[in-house]
């Protein structure tokens, strides 16, 4: 597919293929509603905001979006913990958060943490992410519980 | 006199429109009202949680901005785009558009100007009064006023054209000609003087007198607040010198009474919700419908206002029929609340005809253009006995800056004056206040609005005056706390529980507050430690409040709820669904919410302003069983989860009563002459059974079949009104009088279709509650403790606990994510979030996010803030407003703290570290 030069992966994703999952909040990087997760050939992810950075720039990469997570309508453990703890309210920036959360948990599941880093570890994760609703509190919750509920895999 | 905080356009204005719903037929792909309806039958949702849950965390399509052509079933599938081009400056003649510059291919198909809108007949509804768009020669209004819109036909183009006018400006302006005059938006005065006793008649209060404003000089439109020989009228004159007489008695030098003057200062700045504003609209020239996408927290009003504009536009841009559709908005907080935004969207597709075209502002944009809270300037006065610690008098003079439009300016002066008091009994008051055209972006309704700025103001002159006299400041509010009966600023009581002694010995007994000397004395080298407390009660609803709610079980149990409350992030879709279920006793499978046009079998009307009418006009009125003061309201003023959910739940009361009732009891074999029979109170839910004593439970299944097989009310539509208390009326239900607190009802048998019921009585609140200032109040307290770095200034949260009452919490899980989020608002407003107002402010579309600072999770203490959400008063008592109180005491709270750490009382907002950094030196 061609695809301007100058096009965001946020325009490409929303305007071009019609996944609106993803969504725009500020075009600035400053909020993360927009990022996207990058699976690197190693076998590790990162997020990525999407409004800042040229579709061009993914050419070849592999990433997810909020749209993929549940598989054959069966949620993943952290997207049913973001509903149980009401972790949301408007819901925008939930994919940012979501995608966040997951790749924290896949990176915890490969070098898991001791209890006591619980917290700290989630707090960092989550920081650049803005939500104008929630205050934050019951992300942090939904995360931990995923966590804390699966010692063996997320903790040392 | 009153300004109607919820304008409002009568479908009769309409000028030969159609304002009506159609239903999209099934096609391939689902219809909007498909993806809008939550959590949908047949569609897996965990048994806890929202009813939106599931479509949040699986990026559904859900929000205006989510929405294209090609999701529309019906439409053409290409978008076209917009541009709303909005002027960068409000003191130079605007002279046009450079167009030249663009490129070929970033230029615009199609361009709007001033004189496109002349040539089309298009009107401007009153409550946006002013130029939609600003004709060149003229200098614009405010900051970011519109100037143009620029449609184009593909994306590209689009976003070629919106880099390039951002980094370029593209606009000409001529000679400088200074701001724009315009007279101020309304001025009023409330001043109230208690009688000799609190059983005694006020000498003098707005109840009792009506409300008053002063007279003007004429030539700057400013407001004469002394009583001059031309005072507007005698009401003024005798309202003026009373409150003249308390300024008098405040400004004698009495030394048994503690007198303090204080300026307090408050800045503008953004809601900031996620999304920002977008909409879809498509004007097909086949058969002239408008079809409209949006996101609004007034869709009813948006509607009207859109119709309003086309009613007498030329042949090309009246339709004959508008088809309005709104979405789930990503955050509102009241800036989604009657804003222009809806106009512009229309205009969009009227000028591309038969090209659906979509508006979305980015974040520059929304900055620019979006309703801001209002900056406040307010001088107070305070009077306290030193012998009792009594407050005996307060004065004070509110000015506002409300920006470009008027929009809810009045409203916001009205609420932030008679919130001027906060919790507090003060038998003389006497405030004055003003909001004045700046050429600033337009203010308008922000969560909380008029009393966030007067109650910060008031509580930091509160615990100014507990040091000074000195007194602890939670006795000081104690003895000075409003109890129950007494009367507010306005004259009336609140009508709703008053708990200030439970909160403030919750307040009082925190280990907070309790050991707040202790932690200061523990300081760590380098820290300060300080400690703070405050409080606020918190008015809700406007005095003409509705709700529309449809509730229908089929034949399998299965429940379907329709609203026209909006969910903004409120939980209103679950709200609705746990109040219809403890009715009919399981959770609804189809929740749909912003509807304002499926409640036609009601065949509502409507007359006059429920603001304004008389008491004989109203009377008059209401003889037409259709007639109801008011139709639908916005979702604001934290209504939701009283008046939001009221016609829904009331709707169930009556399916439950006359449908599923009279089918149990068949099921039971118990006969209508049987004494049980009449036991419909004692029968109770428990997990989808239905729990009489003595009987065998029955699930609700059977039950709705039983009531299907023999037609019996299956389904129920009602609409409520308050003005400070329901509109109750009474029906003829099944040959029985049913009275509700309800003003209208349609009902459904079996599986007919609904019929409307004419009531038999009605009851409406009177008009003279329209004096009320408010009276319905929560309650809310914050104590918290603060370390600030003495090197940087760095302020950080240590601890905080927030103590709330709101009645009946209907999902006690979105209470406390509210309260945990108007937490992170009011730590934002106090510590950092800011915009100039003027010239390298927002209107000149150079803000973002990043230089506007709102609060991450690393600036509130996470795992460290404590929120209590007191259980109802009683088992019965209804839910109460909650969503903005939450977020005012953190803010004077942080203030005192601050005080309480540094021995400095800031007297403005935001306190940021460079200003601590300042003092510290
Ligand atoms: S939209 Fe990309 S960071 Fe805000
Ligand atoms: S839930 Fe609304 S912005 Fe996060």
């Amino acid at each position: 597919m061609d695809v301007r030069d100058d096009l965001t992966m946020n325009d490409f994703l929303r305007e071009v293929l019609g996944f609106t999952g993803t969504k725009f909040g500020c075009g600035a990087g400053q909020c993360l509603s927009c990022a996207i997760i990058v699976d690197a050939p190693d076998g590790t992810s990162t997020t990525m905001p999407t409004c800042i950075v040229a579709a061009t720039e993914f050419n070849g990469k592999s990433v997810r979006t909020v749209e993929g997570h549940a598989r054959d309508g069966v949620l993943t453990p952290l997207q049913n913990s973001f509903i149980e703890h009401f972790a949301f309210q408007c819901g925008y920036c939930t994919p940012g958060f979501l995608n966040e959360g997951q790749v924290l948990l896949e990176r915890l599941a490969k070098a898991p943490i001791a209890r006591a880093d619980v917290e700290r570890t989630i707090g960092e994760a989550l920081d650049g992410h803005l939500c104008r609703c929630t205050g934050y509190v019951k992300y942090h919750q939904a995360v931990r519980d995923v966590i804390l509920a699966d010692p063996d895999r997320y903790l040392t | 006199m009153r300004p109607s905080r919820r304008e409002f356009l009568k479908w009769s204005v309409v000028s030969g429109i159609g304002l009506s719903l159609s239903r999209f037929a099934l096609a391939d792909i689902p219809g909007f009202l498909a993806h809008e309806t939550l959590p949908g039958r047949g569609v897996w949702h965990p048994p806890v949680g929202r009813v939106d849950g599931v479509a949040k965390v699986t990026g559904a399509k859900l929000y205006a901005s989510d929405f294209r052509a090609a999701d529309m079933p019906g439409w053409p599938v290409e978008t076209g785009h917009a541009l709303l081009v909005r002027a960068p400056d409000a003191s130079h003649a605007y002279e046009g558009l450079d167009l030249a510059s663009l490129p070929a291919n970033a230029k615009p198909t199609v361009v709007v100007t001033a004189d496109d809108l002349v040539r089309a007949g298009i009107r401007v509804p009153d409550f946006y009064k002013g130029d939609l768009l600003c004709p060149p020669g003229k200098t614009p209004l405010y900051l970011g006023q519109p100037v143009a819109l620029l449609l184009f036909e593909k994306f590209d183009a689009f976003d070629r054209a919106r880099l390039l006018f951002r980094e370029k400006g593209l606009l000409k302006f001529g000679k400088e000609t200074g701001p724009v005059d315009a007279p101020n938006y309304g001025a009023f005065r409330f001043t109230r003087i208690a009688g000799a006793t609190a059983a005694s008649q006020d000498v003098y209060s707005p109840i009792q007198e009506g409300w008053i404003s002063p007279g003007f000089v004429e030539s700057s439109g400013r407001p004469v607040w002394t009583v001059l020989p031309d005072a507007k009228g005698p009401e003024y004159v005798k309202g003026a010198t009373y409150g003249e007489a308390i300024r008098a008695e405040l400004a004698k030098s009495d030394p048994a009474v503690l007198s303090l003057v204080r300026d307090f200062e408050t800045q503008s700045v953004d809601p900031m919700f996620l999304e920002p504003e977008a909409g879809l609209a498509w004007y097909n020239t086949g058969d002239r419908k408008l079809e409209i996408v949006l996101g609004v927290q007034s869709p009813f009003e948006a509607a009207g206002a859109i119709a309003f504009m086309l009613g007498e536009a030329n042949s090309g841009f009246k339709p004959n029929q508008i088809d309005a559709q709104y979405s789930y908005i990503g955050g509102g907080f009241g800036g989604r609340d009657h804003t222009p935004f809806p106009l512009y969207v229309t205009l969009a597709a009227m000028f591309f005809p038969g090209r659906p075209v979509r508006l979305a502002h980015d974040r520059f944009q929304q900055f620019q253009g979006g309703i801001k809270r209002h900056p406040f300037k307010m001088s107070s006065r305070i009077g306290v006995d030193r012998a009792s610690g009594k407050i005996t008098a307060f004065a004070a003079d509110h000015v506002l800056d409300g920006g470009g439009l008027a929009n809810y300016s009045a409203s916001v002066a009205v609420v932030g004056a008679t919130g001027a008091i906060g919790m507090y009994y003060i038998p003389k008051v006497d405030v004055t206040t003003v909001a004045l055209h700046s050429r600033g972006v337009t203010a308008g309704s922000m969560r909380g609005y008029g009393t966030l700025q007067t109650m910060t103001a008031l509580e930091t002159l509160v615990d100014e005056v507990a040091t000074a006299l000195p007194l602890d400041p939670i006795e000081f509010r104690r003895r000075n706390a409003l109890k129950v009966g007494e009367r507010t600023m306005t004259g009336n009581p609140y009508s709703v529980s008053v708990r200030a002694p439970e909160i403030l010995d919750k307040l009082e007994a925190h280990p907070i507050w309790r050991d707040r000397k202790q932690q200061k004395a523990r300081a760590t080298v380098g820290k300060l430690v300080g400690t703070g407390v405050a409080c606020a009660a918190k008015d809700y609803g406007t005095g003409a409040d509705c709700s529309l709610g449809t509730v229908t079980i089929d034949a399998e149990g299965r429940i379907s709820i329709h609203s026209d409350a909006v969910e903004m992030g409120n939980g209103i879709g679950t709200a609705l669904a746990n109040r219809v279920a403890a009715h009919l006793g399981a959770v609804a499978d189809e929740v749909t919410v912003a509807q304002v046009d499926v409640f036609d079998e009601l065949g509502l009307v409507t007359s006059g302003d429920p603001y304004a009418i008389s008491q004989a006009e109203q009377d008059a009125a209401a003889a037409n069983p259709r007639w109801v003061p008011s139709i639908s309201s916005a979702t604001s003023a934290s209504i939701g989860a009283h008046v939001g959910t009221q016609a829904a739940a009331e709707a169930a009361r009556a399916v439950f009563r006359f449908g599923l009732w009279p089918a149990a009891l068949a099921l039971w074999g118990i006969r209508a002459t049987d004494p049980r029979a009449s036991l419909w109170r004692d029968a109770y839910w428990q997990n989808g059974v239905l729990i009489l004593s003595g009987l065998s439970p029955l699930p609700l299944k059977a039950i709705a079949a039983k009531a299907h097989e023999q037609g019996r009310v299956t389904g129920a539509m009602a609409h409520a009104f308050s003005r400070w208390a329901w509109a109750q009326a009474t029906f003829a239900v099944d040959g029985e009088d049913w009275t509700g607190n309800i003003d209208a009802l349609a009902v459904r048998q079996g599986s007919g279709s609904f019929q409307r019921l004419d009531r038999k009585t009605v009851a409406f609140p009177n008009t003279d509650y329209n004096r009320i200032g408010t009276a319905f109040a929560s309650m809310c307290g914050t104590t918290v403790r603060i370390e600030i770095d003495k090197t940087t200034g760095a302020l950080r949260i240590a601890k905080a606990y927030s103590v709330l009452e709101c009645g009946e919490a209907l999902v006690p899980e979105i209470v406390l994510g509210q309260s945990q989020g108007g937490f992170a608002m009011g730590v934002g407003y106090a510590l950092l979030e800011s915009l100039p107002p003027f010239e390298h402010g927002p209107g000149d579309g150079t803000w973002n996010l990043g230089r506007y600072l709102v609060a991450r999770g690393s600036d509130l203490p996470l795992h460290d803030l404590e929120i209590e959400v007191l259980p109802p008063l009683s088992p019965n008592e209804p839910p109460k407003g909650m969503a903005e109180v939450v977020m005012i005491p953190i803010v004077p709270a942080l203030l005192n703290a601050i005080y309480d750490a540094t021995g400095h009382r800031f007297q403005s907002l935001p306190v940021t570290q460079a200003m601590i950094k300042g003092v510290l030196a």
